[in-house]
């Protein structure tokens, strides 16, 4: 049966057809420098899986100290040096800084960025388009190998006695100008980060104009490869400009530069000492810069798992995807709409108040292309056949969980309801909807949908379901009574609520979010169990074990180094589903269509692509 | 049996609001509020009915629909002009706010300056007027930067952490930072305004109500950031009035014994701070 042939023996028998041949190749070319984009994608997937676990360790010391101020951390709390757990275990105010940084810059950095392009983005955009790889593949093997050093910056202070960095993810100058040698190694690494995306960003842009199938026009391009090429785009124009602003960052911080430092700021550096810069600089620029990128990455963060969750739902609703172009506008109107609607995180920052007015018009009318969105997907479900699959649970989880997260945007778009709202936890609930709710929910989908096209192997669907619905359960327990907590003013990035008097009736709130959070945390070890398991002792993949249309498909399960064992030419749109002509639900893009199949389509035209 | 429901309702949770303003602005959370509440009814109830009727039955086929123009056209148009609408709406409460040509004569001006990890606050002394201030003036001893050749600087008095203000009266504070970025943050008041250090931000708000309340910095400013905690007293007139002569008469001797000699308490005692009607002593 061709459909269990695995990828060895498919390059056997097809080998000749392609010009990589991957028995000719190093152990370490194979499976470390490897040129190979699913070998990427599944490094991506090795790396963000860990560091998902690192930064959701953060997380959950973060969360111990807020519900349980000055208590010894269990278990973890003897480990901790002094500087760090104190005489007995408890957060310091200072590592509780440390942390909260960490778990940010580590979750949107080396988390949610690289699953959704690296992983995600290498492993579908060849397949999917139908070719042999990326068409810059040692660019691609740089931009994952860039990330380790990078990350081995960001979080260099683990070693130091001065500690990691303790401005947040946001790094606002002057705290961020001011802060040690931690904070030095993580503007550098965050750059090298940046560099990495850059490198992958422009790989997608090249690969997706230049090398399609035959007959895969850019109109019969599935959803998620549209989103990773806006996306991409994205990337390539919003990662420069915070490049730019983390070399002003790194002078201002490291050779006590005045980028962002005003005149006499009477404050002394952490790293050597020095209580002098220059001065003359303006701290609000940073943030214009800083969020000028940090926006776009906002919709970087949640367009890939849009696409993923767009395809994933028309896969297994066996419908066509509603209003196709409708969408593929959207995303280009997020695209170009994103990049004027930064000013909407710093209207409370002292930026003149009419500019405040600008972005709230802005702002809004981003929100209209998320809403055609979600009415979209509406209209997918709508006159489907579901199949409830771990991955389409975790679709459908995306979409509700995005029209939460949507809406709580709609509060802080407006900038006079901002001004009481503006840094209370209302603002971290509802980024935590839309890049956990909805992009990680995207992400889990994904995986859920791709590994048995990416190791061979099927994943247990009920340990997935249970997963799922855990994950959603405890996912919401953890984070609206955030919004709850954040109406009652409760300040982000304390590590101590209970010195404040009106904070203090939200504490057992706060336990409540905190014992949420664990069961949150430990949810994902179903995930992880999940895939090591069937990586070894899993069910053998079928070729389309969900019967879906798009090219990745077509390849044999786990593919070798080239893909196709098979010459690819596609023939119509991805989501001929349930096609009024044909008895099967399904219609491949590489199947092509018999002589009956043409006649009927003369006799009964439909509105297809 | 429905406790439960109150974690449901957002507004309730508001801590108590005394300012002028505030009620205007938790309208405007509470409008937008029930808007959400609406189309999250709407959508949650089509994607529940959607899901559960649409499930994969036997013999039951998936319409192979591709969409429908005239509905992405209704669904474009009609968020646009909600949206719209609201950005519009809440507008107006922006700029009564927040805009500085909108800010009411002030009854009482003072400076307020956030730092590493309180809060301090200068008024203005028996003569009403604030001293000028200028960057190149700042050191530690001197984080205002107050000009020492300016006469109206001398009586200027600086107080940390515990502010104290009247009730009734327009409040413009001065604000700046520094060191960090801080955020002065009234919860009670609805006031929130980023401190930078190297800019002075002009805050307006009018407190109704005497009573204790919270000061809370709200940008993150290093790792005592969380213990960043003031103390606003509202008062009533008189007793603001009462307050402020004490500090202005320790002051006018504090500088005396700089002198060396007593300190001529009649000036000080004469002129009320703030009289009744709401006349600017010192307002600048």
């Amino acid at each position: 049966m061709e459909a269990i042939a695995s990828a060895h023996e498919a390059h056997h028998d097809h080998g000749d057809s392609h010009a990589h041949d991957h028995h000719s190749l190093s152990f370490v070319r194979k499976y470390i420098f490897s040129n190979d984009h699913k070998v990427i994608a599944k490094q991506f997937m090795t790396t963000t899986l860990f560091f998902f676990m690192v930064g959701g360790l953060a997380a959950l010391l973060v969360r111990w100290q807020i519900a349980f101020p000055g208590e010894p951390v269990p278990f973890l709390g003897s480990l901790l040096p002094e500087a760090w757990g104190g005489s007995t275990g408890a957060i310091q105010p200072g590592f509780y800084s440390q942390l909260m940084t960490m778990h940010g810059a580590i979750m949107l950095f080396l988390v949610i960025i690289p699953m959704v392009n690296g992983m995600i983005g290498n492993f579908c955009i060849p397949l999917m388009i139908g070719t042999d790889d990326m068409a810059l593949p040692t660019l691609n093997m740089f931009s994952f190998w860039l990330n380790i050093p990078a990350a081995m910056l960001l979080m260099g202070g683990f070693v130091l006695e001065s500690g990691m960095a303790t401005a947040g993810w946001t790094a606002y100058p002057p705290l961020s100008a001011i802060q040690g040698a931690g904070q030095t190694m993580w503007i550098v690494g965050l750059f090298l980060v940046g560099f990495a995306s850059i490198m992958g960003g422009i790989n997608y842009i090249a690969t997706v104009l230049n090398k399609r199938a035959k007959g895969m026009s850019m109109f019969r391009m599935p959803m998620t490869i549209w989103a990773l090429f806006i996306t991409a785009v994205l990337i390539t124009l919003g990662t420069p400009v915070l490049a730019s602003a983390l070399v002003m960052l790194f002078f201002d911080n490291f050779l006590h530069t005045s980028f962002f430092i005003p005149t006499n700021l009477l404050a002394t550096s952490a790293l050597d000492g020095t209580n002098h810069w220059s001065g003359g600089g303006q701290p609000l620029l940073f943030q214009h810069l800083f969020w000028f990128y940090s926006h776009p990455a906002v919709y970087i963060m949640i367009l890939p798992s849009m696409g993923v969750v767009s395809d994933v739902m028309a896969t297994f609703a066996r419908k066509p995807i509603f209003g196709y172009k409708a969408m593929i506008f959207a995303i280009m109107g997020i695209g170009f709409l994103g990049f004027i609607v930064w000013g909407h995180h710093m209207f409370q920052s002292g930026m003149s108040p009419l500019l405040g007015t600008t972005f709230v018009l802005s702002t809004i009318v981003i929100a209209v292309p998320s809403a055609i969105k979600i009415f979209n997907w509406l209209g997918t479900l709508w006159g489907g056949s579901i199949r409830y699959t771990a991955a389409m649970m975790c679709a459908v989880a995306f979409v509700s969980m995005f029209i939460i997260g949507g809406l709580s945007g709609i509060f802080m778009a407006s900038a006079a309801v901002d001004i009481y709202i503006h840094d209370t936890y209302f603002i971290v609930a509802h980024f935590h909807y839309v890049l956990f709710g909805a992009s990680i929910f995207g992400v889990f989908s994904a995986i859920y949908y791709w590994f048995p096209k990416m190791y061979g192997k099927m994943l247990n669907e009920g340990w997935g379901r249970m997963h799922v619905i855990w994950s959603f359960i405890f996912f919401n327990l953890t984070f609206f009574p955030m919004h709850i907590i954040g109406v009652g003013g409760h300040m982000r990035r304390i590590a101590d609520p209970t010195v404040y008097d009106f904070l203090k009736p939200f504490q057992g709130m706060n336990a409540f979010i905190t014992w949420s959070a664990i069961g949150l945390g430990f949810t994902q070890f179903i995930l992880l169990f999940n895939i090591i398991w069937n990586l070894n002792y899993g069910k053998k993949a079928p070729r389309n074990p969900w019967r879906s249309n798009t090219l990745e498909w077509a390849a044999p399960p786990h593919p070798g180094h080239g893909n196709f064992d098979t010459d690819i030419t596609v023939y119509r749109g991805p989501y001929e589903y349930s096609h009024e002509n044909r008895e099967s639900d399904y219609w491949p893009q590489w199947v092509p269509p018999t002589e009956e199949e043409i006649e009927a389509e003369k006799l009964n035209p439909s509105h297809a692509h | 049996m429905f406790d439960w429901f109150k974690y449901f309702d957002f507004p309730a949770w508001f801590p108590e609001n005394v300012s002028t303003f505030g009620a205007e602005l938790d309208g405007m959370f509470i409008l937008i509020w029930y808007i959400c509440v609406a189309i999250f009814i709407l959508t949650y109830a089509l994607l529940i009915y959607f899901l559960i009727k649409y499930r994969e039955k036997p013999g039951v086929r998936a319409i192979g629909y591709h969409g429908n123009n005239m509905l992405e056209f209704t669904w474009t148009i009609l968020p646009t002009f909600l949206f719209a609408g609201l950005g519009i709406y809440t507008d107006s409460a922006w700029e009564k706010t927040k805009n500085v040509s909108h800010i009411p004569k002030p009854d009482v001006t003072i400076d307020v300056m956030g730092q590493q990890f309180n809060w301090v606050y200068r008024y203005p002394g028996a003569d009403g007027i604030l001293g000028r201030r200028a960057p190149e003036f700042k050191t530690n001893d001197n984080i205002f930067g107050v000009d020492p050749k300016d006469e109206h600087g001398k009586d200027d008095f600086i107080i940390e952490t515990e502010m104290h203000l009247p009730i009734n009266k327009n409040i413009l504070v001065n604000l700046s930072a520094k060191d960090v970025l801080h955020s002065f943050f009234l919860p009670n008041f609805r006031v929130k305004q980023d401190a930078l250090p190297g800019s002075w931000m002009k805050v307006w708000f009018n407190g109704t109500k005497a009573g204790k309340y919270e000061i809370a910095c709200a940008e993150l400013c290093g790792a005592s950031h969380y213990n960043m905690r003031g103390l606003l007293y509202m008062h009533s007139l008189d007793d603001y009035n009462k307050w402020y002569d004490e500090q202005t008469k320790a002051k006018s001797e504090q500088l005396a014994q700089a002198l060396g000699t007593t300190a001529p308490t009649a000036d000080t005692t004469a002129t009320p701070a703030v009289t009744a009607g709401g006349t600017t002593e010192h307002g600048k």
